[in-house]
């Protein structure tokens, strides 16, 4: 029971990291390495808020109300010619994250920040203790996806994103205002991002370099889930599992490490990793 | 070398406003080499060493200086690793030509600093707790090995009825090191270790290691983590994941243990220094900090108390040797002691200091209670060839 429950914790964990860096390669076809930074940002949200005396829970939506607008500035300034040179968006948002953690370092100094966390204390599941958290986080993952699909397949601006994934030449020969949707896209992505930032701080330690550590697994994650949100749920459920298990069993120096091979592997074998497959 | 010049004159000008007001004293100033992370992963407790030091040359030069002479201290950034210690120990000892260097490191720059240090032939003062056995004939050491910081806690939890131990580290030398001196210590007094696991250094979900702790019937938790980050992650999941065994913290300074909050209450935590420590020496010395450094001061802790009782101890060792001479000032070492905030201190055994350890617990206010004391604990055989 307690294993089940690690993995889809787990599972739900790598979903909500991973997600804003998927809206925006899903949509954009560019790899924004300046997703850490994102997660910090939000991060530090909460020591604002909750430094300014307000509950940590108000981070939430100030979390994506400063990923947005912060993501909306990257887009115009940044990353709008980039689209059709992947490989120089990958320097620039990697160096634009580096920025980013400088100034907060220099705002908030390099020592660990300690906001209060939005829920403690544990649930009992049958007759286990469990953290509540864990299990938030749960509820929280599945929202997320949930709200994901609705998006896509019931508003507009979905229909105009899948258009732009699907053929953007076309889509705008239709009349679609594709720069917009790159924009909101964008903007969403990175709003999604600082609110996984918010999501984090009670398990991670909030300083200007926490981002790092999450890049990677989420970087590995959207890789093999391309543009589909039921694959990236699917991958982070396998994926989650692997490592629970390999660390549970074997060694959790191991398990730090079997997203990354997993991923390595899969990709190595079926190219569309977890999309269409 | 390019860079030699410019740094030099910083050097110089930091050491200006260090030495601060010598009375009237005679001859050559002595000089003390420091150093020390000013950036890097000891730029957290960095600063309270400084102060620590620039105090005791301020109290020193303020009472007549050693031996008549006055004290002023050059700090080098050495970046906390082995590439800035080569240059800063470089500095320090064939630029500035120290009279002895007086320093709290990380294993990588200590390692790489001897070779400077011997080849250069001067004292050396390890002011640092680490992970023992380092042995050179330049070197003397006042901070806590682990057969010093181990035993209270594991005699602690003993005494409160814990039999079977889980151990749970950062996959790194330090953290190895620590929890396989506990292993031994424990097995050696009757207890069981029911689980060890290690998370690499950079890893931060500890949730399957959690599970195992939970599902193997331990009654008391050890840690030693690295510092900073994984320990703070460890204890949010470990708090979150409401297990509410035992918990004792190898690795955390008392500073991290009241900024974790409610997560910190209650960790056990063992030291040669707490600021709780109720002598008039430690008093006075916290009240000699918030004097000298106001609204600046950082909190003195582990690493920053015996840089202080370091510089005393060189102070003592010149005055009996009667000169600056390193041979001199080597063998006389062993035999002086000096009455600091953590006690007397003296290092006489194999280059290493017999100190009085204190268990401390996290309190709901954030402070820390001296729960137990034990006192001049033996180093045991770090260099048995010195």
């Amino acid at each position: 029971m307690a294993l089940l429950l690690d993995i889809t914790t787990t599972a739900a964990l790598l979903f909500i990291v991973s997600a804003g860096l998927f809206v925006i390669f899903g949509v954009l076809k560019i790899i924004n390495f300046a997703h850490a930074a994102w997660l910090t940002i939000g991060a530090y949200t909460t020591v604002v808020a909750t430094r300014m005396g307000f509950s940590p829970w108000l981070s939430l939506p100030l979390a994506v109300f400063v990923g947005g607008l912060l993501g909306a500035a990257t887009e115009i300034a940044i990353v709008r010619p980039l689209y059709r040179r992947s490989l120089d968006a990958i320097l620039a948002t990697w160096g634009l994250g580096v920025v980013i953690v400088q100034i907060i370092t220099l705002t908030f100094g390099r020592d660990m920040q300690m906001p209060p966390a939005l829920i403690t204390g544990t649930v009992d599941v049958l007759g286990m203790p469990y953290s509540s958290y864990r299990l938030f986080l749960l509820v929280a993952a599945v929202i997320m996806g949930l709200a994901f699909v609705l998006v896509l397949e019931r508003t507009r601006l979905g229909l105009n994103a899948q258009a732009v994934i699907m053929n953007e030449t076309l889509a705008r020969a239709l009349g679609i205002n594709t720069s917009q949707v790159r924009l909101v896209t964008f903007m969403l992505g990175s709003a999604i991002a600082a609110l996984a930032g918010v999501l984090l701080t009670p398990l991670s330690s909030v300083d200007p370099t926490m981002g790092i550590s999450w890049l990677i697994g989420a970087f590995m994650l959207v890789m093999v889930s391309g543009t589909s949100v039921a694959a990236l749920a699917l991958a982070c459920l396998c994926f989650g599992a692997a490592q629970v298990l390999v660390s549970t069993w074997i060694s959790p120096i191991l398990g730090s490490v079997t997203v990354a091979v997993l991923c390595a592997v899969v990709l190595r074998l079926h190219p569309k990793g977890f999309a269409r497959g | 070398m390019k860079n030699a010049k410019p740094t030099c004159l910083c050097l110089l000008l930091a050491t200006a406003l260090v030495s601060g007001p010598a009375l009237a004293q005679e001859g050559e100033p002595i000089t003390i080499g420091v150093p020390v992370g000013l950036s890097g992963a000891n730029s957290v407790i960095a600063p309270a060493v400084v102060q620590a030091t620039e105090l005791a040359v301020e109290q020193i030069n303020a009472s007549g200086g050693i031996l008549g002479r006055p004290v002023k201290v050059v700090v080098a950034d050495d970046a906390s690793g082995a590439a800035g210690a080569q240059t800063a120990y470089n500095t320090l000892v064939f630029q500035n030509d120290v009279d002895v260097l007086i320093a709290i490191e990380t294993s990588a720059a200590r390692n790489a600093g001897l070779p400077i240090v011997e080849e250069g032939e001067k004292p050396f003062i390890y002011s640092s707790f680490y992970e023992g056995r380092s042995c050179s004939p330049n070197m003397f050491v006042n901070g806590w090995v682990p057969e010093q910081q181990v035993p209270p806690v594991v005699e602690k939890l003993m005494a409160d009825g814990a039999r079977n131990f889980f151990l749970i580290g950062s996959d790194y030398a330090f953290g190895r090191g620590m929890l396989e001196f506990s292993r031994k210590y424990i097995e050696d007094k009757g207890g069981k270790i029911v689980g060890e696991e290690y998370l690499p250094m950079e890893g931060s979900d500890w949730t399957a290691i959690l599970s195992n702790l939970r599902s193997a019937g331990a009654d008391a938790v050890i840690t030693s983590t690295a510092g900073g980050t994984p320990n703070v992650t460890l204890t949010k999941q470990l708090r979150a994941s409401g297990i509410s065994i035992p918990y004792a913290n190898l690795a955390v300074d008392e500073g991290t243990a009241k900024a974790m909050g409610a997560d910190g209450v209650g960790i056990l935590i063992s030291a040669s220094y707490l600021t709780a420590i109720d002598t008039p020496e430690n008093k006075d010395f916290i009240a000699a900090l918030e004097k000298k450094f106001g609204g600046e001061m950082r909190t003195p802790n582990d690493l920053s108390t015996p840089q202080y009782e370091a510089v005393y101890l060189y102070k003592a060792a010149v005055e009996k040797a009667g000169s600056t001479e390193t041979e001199a000032v080597l063998a006389a070492f062993p035999e002086v002691s000096f009455k600091g905030p953590r006690g007397e201190i003296s290092m006489s055994k194999q280059h290493h200091a017999p100190l009085t350890m204190y268990l401390g617990e996290v309190q709901a206010d954030g402070s820390v209670k001296v729960v137990a004391e034990f006192p001049n604990v033996d180093p045991g055989d770090q260099c048995p060839d010195l």
